[in-house]
């Protein structure tokens, strides 16, 4: 028995050695940077990192990529910790604010030359006039329609033309006739059914706007009568024509669920261009503008992912000097390439022109250039977005908008109360 | 008529033994739990009595996030719908995990199987638990409508409705947790001597008698056990709402867990969200001792 | 005579049927994922709203999502996540069991306060010290290592009260018998507790082993690097704001789900084995 606990002992002292050597893994190279990336699949990261390393040698990256849904919690934590980790981090840009008010982010102004990106980008990358986060990348919805579904129900369909847009009264009488229960088929639905970035042009094609100007007050702005008018219209589209699936709980189903026919109008993002392609190749389809109110004027929503500097930072110059060569024109053609999002740099755009002459990227141009406008500049972006995007949820299943648009107000001048 | 002499338990005191080998029992998992757990914990009680500023200095404001909290009508409403998510899924959970564990206890044929399959969702992380149900059970696109509309009956909302939302998520709860508790009262029963339960039915006690007189006393600990651990487990549930229904629809969903969850991850309120925790843990600690009270050994 | 025999017959169906309906609630999610992870995800979506015999049965049957995953980072993270989970499970149950064990048997001084400390380690919704634990992680400059993943889960405070629950039920004679006989404590706990507690066991290495199997946030706060990368972890990569990969997802979730069956299949037989020595005695 006496030697049953001694063997006891002797294994937990391996153990213990065994988990010594396992903790040199970790072990420290010259200059290594950390660097906290979205967890996008391995082929669309490594050639991006890979670049770098050639570029510089004497410097090392440990690349973490983390998943989606977890990306902003798991920031919190490491940036919210204050200490040098990570150097480098992913950002999602309109977070660029509240990053930057919390002491998060390095102030990039010297190091970016605004005039080689789009205008788009830059302002989703500013707040109070400096600029914060690197642009790696920007976004737009277009409207995907099922050809197929148009030619049978002998309807003309939208034009790639953006002098020829539709509007959206156009599009639900059309969505009406697109529409059969018995085949559990639906004439339209947005993509993302209650984020607000897909949804806050409707109010703002109105007249709306999303936010006071110094972006700490929502109430009488977001639950103003443009957003009222245009959320009530929204919500028609599930309670009353009952054009739109109810309840596609994430931006990924309808896009299966256009691909499968069964919706025969989307507003999505160009994203969904090359999964639709790859996944439904069967299914034929074209390209619009997003939609407008017939009283209002076009307005389409853009931002996306930007490229943070942890000003804690132990390597300072390095880490500027990633950020240099993730600007570079070089690297950004080589991550269009390898995750087609709208260029940010002019030149991509340029140098690229066989790629964007298709009706779907004019669009997207145009837009960038003109109707385009990033959601509003608030340190409380994620409070913003968070209670406006319940509140939208809410409007779909049928809750009295004003109401619910004036509690969410309320709610978010609250939670704006901190940043006063 | 005492049915047969239960084994007798050890009395609460327990054996005195050297205050040293007590020491060596305890040593390993009390460092361990004081290093990983307690420190923090009062890290974050602490936290709960400051709020952060901006650039990150924590300032101490006394009660100030609980007054908040009080206030706040939100907060009685998640209250309110934790509580009653609360009394409907435990002792929903226990009797159905007591049921099954009652049908399986005999290792007859195919049972072995049966036992496994009902602990099978064990092996499905929450996160997981969470985005399936949510597809099975999606208005439009899900089976589980597709299952009611090919037997003739309406599709329901689900998630999506203010009176489904709290009982599609009672029903998610039980699917991933119904096999887990068995598991525990199934190990409990296994360790009753099938001779108690022949020398009672010699004696002429039926079966309720014997669920009664023999399983449920000596079933006592395992239940104390399955009942703490399974309210905390649902005082503590909240990823589904954060997956699924984020909070709604119009507050049905918004467990307090949630809401401190995303008073941290969202609001940038680490007081409040510290608070919330704090009420969570007051009244899941009363909870639980009134449970341990009532499952305590007499005598 | 014969009434009774139909009686029984009817009641051992009634029971099989309960059994059957039961195990189809528990077992059908999880078969329809199984499914959808070796079909074209195409079909999955198309079959779900009508459900018939599609919705649980493949036209086409694809390996191609399979192929995918185990060509990324999956396999990588199945190794991890079973070395940590594993490494969780043998310390836990070693310490764990000790500590359940001092608290059942023994009495000593600040016993109750200590035990109430040991449940309310397992109250606190962890959420709420992940940032206080990550600075003591980074503190011992044990971030992005084997340690900070399996360390902080191996004393639980639930498997402690497990054991304590069980062992408490332990009749108090043996313990006093294998004294008399000259035992240790700690031969007894080796000895007589432990081999008593065959399911019990078995039940707390689940809930450790699917503890850490289940482990998604904390590893991304506290051993992000690709190197450490965990099941779940590669299970949510495929997933971004932009595109769902749907079959990846389905097939390592699958593959998740299959691999920590295994543990649950061995304990089966523990099961079987540990009633078969109840009779025995």
């Amino acid at each position: 028995m006496r030697r049953l606990t001694r063997r006891t002992g002797l294994s937990l002292g391996l153990a213990a050695a065994a988990g010594a050597a396992l903790g040199r893994i970790a072990d420290a190279r010259t200059t290594t940077l950390r660097v906290v990336w979205m967890g996008w699949p391995d082929e669309q990261v490594v050639p991006l990192m890979d670049s770098f390393r050639k570029a510089r040698p004497d410097i090392e990256l440990a690349v973490e990529q983390i998943p989606f849904v977890q990306i902003f919690q798991t920031l919190e934590v490491r940036l919210g910790a204050r200490t040098a980790d990570p150097d480098i981090f992913i950002c999602d840009s309109p977070l660029t604010a509240s990053y930057a008010v919390r002491g998060h982010l390095l102030d990039l102004t010297p190091h970016i030359d605004a005039a080689r990106f789009t205008k788009a980008a830059i302002d989703a990358a500013s707040w109070q006039g400096k600029i914060y986060s690197a642009p790696f990348g920007s976004s737009m919805p277009v409207l995907f329609y099922n050809k197929a579904l148009f030619r049978e129900a002998g309807i003309t369909p939208p034009e790639p033309d953006v002098t020829k847009r539709w509007t959206w009264e156009q599009l639900v009488e059309v969505a009406k006739k697109l529409t059969d229960p018995d085949k559990n088929r639906w004439g339209f639905s947005f993509e993302q059914q209650e984020r607000p970035y897909m949804l806050l042009p409707l109010g703002q094609s109105l007249g709306g706007v999303a936010l006071s100007p110094d972006g700490l007050k929502a109430t009488g702005y977001v639950d103003g009568p443009a957003f009222v008018e245009a959320y009530s219209f929204m919500q028609k589209l599930y309670t009353e024509w009952k054009v739109s699936p109810p309840g596609l709980f994430d931006p990924n189903l309808p896009v299966e669920q256009f691909g499968n026919g069964r919706i025969a109008m989307l507003v999505a993002g160009t994203f969904n261009e090359a999964t639709i392609r790859n996944k439904y190749p069967q299914i034929e389809f074209g390209v619009a503008p997003y939609p407008t109110f017939a009283a209002g004027k076009p307005v389409t929503p853009t931002g996306a992912w930007h490229i943070g500097v942890n000003p804690r930072t132990r390597h300072k110059d390095e880490a500027l000097a990633f950020i240099d060569h993730f600007m570079s024109e070089e690297l950004q053609i080589l991550w269009f390439k390898l995750r087609p999002y709208p260029p940010v740099l002019r030149s991509v755009w340029e140098k690229e022109a066989a790629t964007f002459a298709t009706d779907m990227w004019r669009i997207v141009r145009y837009e960038l250039d003109h109707t385009a406008v990033p959601r509003p500049a608030t340190p409380g972006f994620r409070e913003y977005e968070d209670i406006l995007r319940v509140a939208l949820r809410d409007i779909t299943t049928g809750a009295d908008v004003k109401a619910t648009l004036t509690a969410a107000a309320q709610k978010i001048d609250r939670e704006l109360q901190k940043y006063r | 008529m005492p049915a047969a002499p239960a084994p007798r338990s050890s009395s609460p005191s327990g054996f005195r033994v050297p205050l040293v080998v007590a020491f060596a029992f305890l040593a390993p998992a009390l460092g361990l739990l004081f290093l990983f757990r307690v420190v923090p914990i009062a890290i974050a009680l602490f936290g709960s009595l400051t709020g952060t500023k901006l650039t990150g200095e924590t300032v101490f404001v006394g009660l100030a996030n609980f007054r908040a909290l009080v206030e706040d009508p939100s907060f009685w409403r998640s209250l309110e719908v934790t509580l009653v998510f609360n009394l409907v899924v435990n002792p929903l959970q226990i009797v159905c995990a007591l049921a099954l564990a009652l049908l399986v206890r005999r290792p007859t044929r195919f049972v072995p199987a049966f036992r496994t399959a009902y602990i099978a969702p064990m092996t499905v992380s929450i996160a997981l638990t969470s985005v399936l149900w949510a597809i099975l059970l999606e208005p439009t696109a899900g089976p589980v409508n597709g299952l009611l509309r090919a037997l003739g009956f309406a599709p329901q909302p689900f998630f999506r409705s203010e009176d489904q939302a709290l009982a599609s998520l009672v029903l998610l709860a039980s699917w991933k947790g119904v096999g887990y508790w068995m598991l525990f009262l199934l190990a409990g029963l296994l360790r009753i001597p099938e001779e108690l339960h022949e020398a009672a039915a010699i004696d002429g006690a039926g079966p309720l008698a014997r669920f009664f007189r023999i399983t449920l006393p000596l079933l006592r600990r395992p239940l104390g056990f399955v009942f703490v651990a399974d309210t905390t487990a649902n005082f503590l549930l909240f990823a589904p709402v954060y997956v699924i229904t984020h909070g709604g629809p119009n507050g049905a969903t918004s467990l307090l867990m949630f809401e401190a969850y995303q008073a941290a991850f969202t609001y940038l309120d680490q007081g409040r969200s510290l608070a919330i925790s704090v009420l969570v843990l007051a009244i899941l600690a009363a909870t639980v001792t009134l449970q341990l009270r009532l499952f305590r050994e007499r005598g | 005579m014969i009434a009774g025999r139909g009686l029984r017959f009817a009641r051992t169906a009634a029971r099989y049927t309960v059994l059957l309906l039961v195990a189809l609630f528990f077992l059908l999610p999880i078969w329809w994922l199984l499914v959808a992870s070796i079909r074209p995800t195409a079909e999955t979506f198309r079959s779900s709203s009508e459900f018939g015999l599609a919705t649980l049965w493949p036209s086409v049957v694809t390996f191609d999502h399979y192929a995918r995953v185990f060509a990324g980072v999956l396999p990588r993270a199945v190794a991890n996540s079973l070395f940590v989970a594993l490494s969780t499970v043998v310390a836990g149950i070693l310490v764990c069991s000790l500590a359940g064990f001092a608290f059942a048997v023994f009495e000593f001084p600040l016993k109750r306060p200590l035990f109430a400390l040991v449940l309310l380690t397992f109250m606190m919704p962890f959420e709420s010290i992940v940032i206080p634990l990550y600075v003591l992680i980074r503190a011992l400059e044990w971030s992005n290592t084997y340690w900070a993943l399996i360390l902080p889960e191996v004393a639980s405070g639930l498997v402690i009260f497990l054991f304590r629950q069980f062992f408490a039920g332990i009749p108090k004679e043996l313990y006093e018998a294998a004294r008399v006989d000259g035992a240790s404590w700690f031969q007894i706990w080796w000895r007589l507790t432990l081999p008593l507690s065959g399911p019990v066991v078995a039940a707390g290495a689940l809930v450790l082993f699917v503890h850490q199997w289940d482990a998604f946030f904390w590893p991304l706060v506290a051993a992000p690097s690709a190197e450490l990368v965990t099941v779940q972890v590669a299970i949510a990569r495929n997933v971004t704001l932009e595109v769902a990969n749907w079959g990846e997802l389905f097939a390592s979730a699958s593959t998740a789900i299959l691999v920590a069956m295994i543990p649950f299949l061995l304990l089966q037989r523990w099961y079987v084995r540990t009633v078969g020595l109840a009779s025995e005695r």
